[in-house]
């Protein structure tokens, strides 16, 4: 195992039917603090299922998974939750903000879940705002925002709370090549600043133009584990 | 190409229905929800309509088929001649008539007891236009000193061959009991032949004789009272000395089953409009969440009345299994009710009615259809582009100011999420709303229904103000053996006022005694002492506090036409004291078909004998035990005494039944609420499980996720209960005051005052409760859903 490492699987299998193929087969990964890992593969191949074990979204039904440093395969799922709004960000492909909710509202969510202070959140989410660079749009409701803004507002969402680790799940699949550029370079910037990230895209030129290190998988086994930097 | 089975065409048709409308069992709560709502429904319209069948048709069908007089007119013969009865025949409004029948009310004695006045009527035979008295038992008189009572043989009470003595006329003649008959309107208590009657005549008493007619209008005491003064002012003036309507016999006949049938009927309006209520919002929320499967249905090839009958069916099975069930059981609860109905129009049994058993769950199930119709309509009409790219687009931008106030507000997050919730969709919220605040009115009504006939039973009883009565062989007295002696009931006395528990005690003397206008007797009670404390529930005016001043009932005023403050003329029997003049000092809560007076000793003279003597009320001090009391007395009277102390007890079979009836039938709408409510949440709950895989993916805890979705319900039930408090409070006074009616009587007004407000502030926890229980069950399924299923289960 890598030293300080933020994710780390063993022997980690998903199964979703008895008797069905695994969509995870015996997986082994580390991933170091600070690293940027893309996830890679053709549909199938158990990216997103991946990404819902290290979030905490789902459960292995064999293996052990532990993220920054707490083992959450045997966690309850009020500790998964937990464990969840403390450690981990998720940006999707399809941003899923919430519609009813502002910027603000939509930023500000994850951080009232977890308890933080009123005052706190909101010095939080202004500064994440501004980082993003759509602070205009605080009050704004999602639909009236482009895709770009949109992503923004997810990732804003997904380091309120200072996460460990940040997971996105195809972060530029729903955006034009321009936007997805845009949100391509924020990305690597978070980590530059040394935020932990898992990329899980379909796109090689992500990959290669962001991540140090890309994992492949094929029907649910690690064809390559890539080279971390 | 040709498929199999093309031969069928309904199944061709039916078919892709099937498909389409996903199946009853893919949508089981909604099954379920639907289902226990129309059986509450149905069970609650079957009870209605058996009651409503119960209450009416015996008396109806028996006052047909003999020619029930709707008036007994009793005319004396001194003033109005042959000629001038028969002139009445042929008045307007007279459709028949029968008599004179010779009539004399006289004092009998059976077994050496009085057996009580009897207005008997001379008639030679048992049928005729008007009247046609049905013989139970025996055979009509045929000779002197033969009589046939009214009623049939058995209870105690003179049976065929028994003879009865008749007192206060020279000879005390002696008349044996040779039949029973029935007269649906009871125009006599027993009948002998018409020459009998000059033997009965008591001396100084005016020769009378009674006309029976039948009327064109008789459908109200009013107009019974008009075509009565229509014969009145045909006849030479004081020629009429009484009158009985058939609505009193009516009245007598009808059953404790009808009194609960206003409330019955309450329940099954809520029912009804509940399920109308529960079935359009499943209907309306299955179009909504399947819009996108509406448009691919009907891009492949689905016709509008094909979508139609796929949504209706979803409603329809289980609607249908909620009907066969609900009539089941209307029919099973109403035996109970059947069985005291038929006690009381003395009918043998009652069976709940067919066309009950097909009207109520017909009518329901035509209702549900007619609910689901419009949505499912709705539905239909969407064409297959519109229908897909409806399901396609985001929710529209109802309740995100409610969310942008509820973001500020100092809540915990889950709670203000889910308190802003329902603005989303403000047509379901407001179906929602309604549900509950039904079922919150209902059982709020319940109790509010409990307490109103606690109250009545009480007051009927007066258990609550005369814990102890003492009367002669025990609880109605009567019994066989001789009277008791002077001693023996200044015994009574002297025990009761010997008691350190006694705080009050009076003596109640009773007997029949007639008053002008009102045909029969008139049950008169006369205490020996004062009574104000015995706790007759006051309806109008006070309780009499002066010589010469009585209290009635409401069975009194209505068939005399006499109001509080008039004054009356009271027959006590005969002899100097016996005609007294009274006035009316209030209306008592008594209800009774037959009429009622209290009044003193003072004021009743004729009564206040120690031949009437019939009982002894007594109040104890607070704290005293009854039965240690009614031991007590009873001890010290012996065991040799005719007199025994007993303790009274509220109640009675129909309040028992009533009260069950009321809380079965509040527990049946309040479950069929909290399936609505239930519904809804599950309805929302798959409307937005991708918001809930959202907010579980940013770390919202199971527990949190329970707190907003039960929130979601909070602000309706809120709302709810506002407005089921005052609701159920009017039900309430309404319902009460309609059983008040079926009995004909008035009640006191704390009756209905039975709402304090703190206790309506807490039965109104009776809509949060409700929701809270029905939003439970999905809430918890949301909490336990796993984030990566709900994520991806849109």
């Amino acid at each position: 195992m890598q030293q300080g490492a933020v994710i780390r699987l063993d022997g980690v299998t998903k199964t979703y039917q008895a008797g069905a193929p695994p969509a995870l087969a015996d997986l082994s990964l580390d991933v170091a603090a600070g690293e940027v890992a893309a996830v890679m593969g053709p549909s199938g191949s158990g990216k997103s299922t991946l990404l819902n074990l290290i979030a905490g979204l789902d459960r292995p039904t064999a293996g052990t998974i532990t993220v920054a440093g707490r083992r959450i395969d045997n966690l309850s799922e009020s500790g998964l939750a937990r464990f969840r709004a403390r450690h981990v960000g998720i940006i999707f492909q399809f941003f899923n903000l919430l519609d009813d909710l502002t910027v603000q509202d939509n930023v500000l969510l994850p951080a009232q879940l977890a308890g933080a202070s009123r005052r706190a959140a909101r010095a939080r989410a202004g500064e994440l705002l501004e980082q993003m660079g759509i602070e205009r749009h605080r009050d704004d409701y999602p639909a009236r925002l482009s895709g770009g803004q949109r992503q923004r507002v997810a990732i804003a969402r997904a380091l309120v709370n200072s996460p460990d680790l940040l997971l996105a799940d195809e972060p530029t699949g729903a955006l034009d090549t321009a936007t997805g550029q845009e949100i391509g370079r924020l990305l690597q910037q978070l980590n530059a600043d040394g935020q932990t990230l898992v990329l899980v895209t379909h796109d090689p030129a992500l990959a290669e133009r962001y991540a140090a290190r890309t994992v492949r998988l094929l029907d649910g086994r690690l064809e390559s584990a890539g080279v971390p930097a | 190409m040709n498929w199999p089975g093309s031969n069928w065409p309904w199944i061709i048709w039916l078919g892709p229905v099937r498909t389409a409308s996903g199946g009853v069992l893919r949508h089981k709560v909604q099954a379920v929800a639907i289902g226990l709502v129309v059986l509450v429904s149905t069970a609650s319209a079957t009870l209605g309509l058996t009651l409503l069948a119960a209450s009416n048709t015996p008396f109806q069908h028996a006052f047909g088929a003999q020619d029930g007089a709707h008036a007994t007119v009793t005319v004396n013969t001194a003033r109005a001649s042959t000629a001038d009865l028969a002139a009445t025949r042929h008045l307007g409004g007279v459709t028949a008539a029968a008599g004179p029948f010779a009539e004399s009310v006289v004092q009998t004695e059976f077994g050496g007891q009085p057996f009580g006045q009897m207005a008997l009527a001379g008639r030679a035979s048992a049928g005729g236009p008007v009247d046609d008295v049905v013989l139970n038992a025996g055979h009509w008189p045929d000779g002197p000193g033969q009589v046939v009572l009214d009623g049939s043989p058995g209870g105690g009470g003179p049976g065929l061959g028994s003879t009865l003595t008749v007192t206060g006329v020279p000879g005390a003649p002696a008349l044996t009991v040779v039949g029973f008959g029935n007269s649906v309107t009871s125009t006599a208590d027993g009948w002998v032949t018409p020459g009998e009657i000059t033997r009965l005549q008591a001396p100084g008493m005016p020769p009378s004789v009674q006309m029976l007619y039948r009327f064109t209008h008789a459908a109200s005491y009013g107009e019974v009272r008009a075509d009565v003064a229509e014969v009145s002012r045909a006849l030479p003036p004081g020629a009429v000395t009484g009158t009985a309507s058939w609505l009193a016999a009516e009245l007598q006949a009808t059953s404790n089953g009808a009194i609960m049938e206003p409330f019955v009927v309450a329940f099954a309006l809520i029912g009804l409009a509940m399920a109308v209520l529960i079935v359009g919002n499943v209907v309306s929320g299955a179009v909504v969440a399947g819009y996108q499967r509406i448009g691919v249905l009907k891009s492949i090839g689905l016709t509008p009345a094909q979508v139609v009958v796929a949504y209706l069916s979803r409603v329809g099975w289980p609607a249908l299994a909620g009907c066969l069930a609900g009539v089941v059981a209307g029919n099973v609860l109403a035996i109970p009710v059947l069985h005291n109905s038929a006690g009381a129009y003395g009918v043998g049994s009652q069976q709940v009615p067919w066309w009950a058993s097909v009207v109520a769950p017909v009518g329901m199930f035509a209702l549900v259809l007619l609910a689901g119709f419009g949505p499912a309509l709705r539905a239909g009409r969407l064409s297959a582009a519109e229908a897909i790219a409806a399901g396609r687009a985001p929710r529209a931008g109802r309740g995100y100011a409610a969310h942008r106030l509820a973001a500020r507000l100092r809540l915990p997050r889950p709670a203000g999420l889910g308190l802003a919730a329902p603005f989303a969709r403000p047509a379901r919220t407001a179906v929602t709303l309604a549900a509950i605040a039904f079922g919150a009115t209902a059982v709020i009504f319940a109790f509010g229904l409990n307490s109103s006939l606690s109250r009545a039973a009480a007051s009927q009883t007066h258990s609550a103000t005369v814990p102890v009565r003492v009367e002669q062989f025990g609880p109605g007295g009567g019994g066989p053996g001789q009277m008791p002696s002077a001693a023996q009931d200044a015994a009574v006395a002297a025990a009761l006022r010997a008691q350190p528990g006694t705080l009050h005690e009076v003596a109640v003397y009773g007997n029949g005694v007639k008053v002008p206008g009102i045909a029969g007797t008139v049950n008169a009670w006369a205490f020996g002492g004062d009574a104000a404390w015995t706790g007759y529930g006051i309806i109008a005016g006070h309780w009499y506090d002066a010589p010469g001043e009585v209290d009635v009932n409401t069975a009194f005023l209505d068939q005399s036409g006499l109001a509080v403050g008039d004054t009356a003329t009271v027959y006590t029997g005969t002899g100097p004291r016996a005609q007294v003049t009274v006035r009316v000092a209030g209306e008592v809560f008594d209800p009774d078909s037959q009429a009622r007076m209290f009044g003193s000793t003072q004021t009743l003279p004729g009564i206040g004998t120690p031949a009437n003597l019939q009982l002894y009320d007594v109040a104890l001090r607070p704290g005293v035990s009854t039965d240690a009391y009614v031991q007590a007395v009873n001890g010290a009277l012996g065991s040799r005494s005719p007199w025994q102390a007993t303790s009274q007890h509220d109640g009675g079979q129909f309040y028992s039944i009533a009260s069950g009836l009321v809380g079965l039938l509040a527990i049946m709408v309040a479950v069929a609420a909290g399936l609505g409510v239930l519904n809804t949440v599950l309805m929302t709950t798959r409307d937005r499980v991708h918001d809930l895989g959202v907010f579980k993916a940013l770390g919202m805890r199971p527990g949190q996720v329970l707190t907003m979705v039960v929130c979601w319900i909070a602000g309706p039930a809120v709302v709810a209960a506002a407005i089921a408090a005052p609701a159920a409070v009017a039900l309430n006074t309404a319902t009460v005051r309609a059983m008040a009616g079926t009995a004909h009587t008035g009640i006191p007004a704390s009756f209905t005052q039975v709402f304090p407000p703190s206790r309506l502030a807490l039965l109104s926890l009776a809509a949060v409760a409700i929701a809270a229980a029905g939003a439970l069950l999905p809430a918890s399924w949301a909490a336990r859903a796993r984030p990566a299923v709900a994520l991806h289960a849109e």
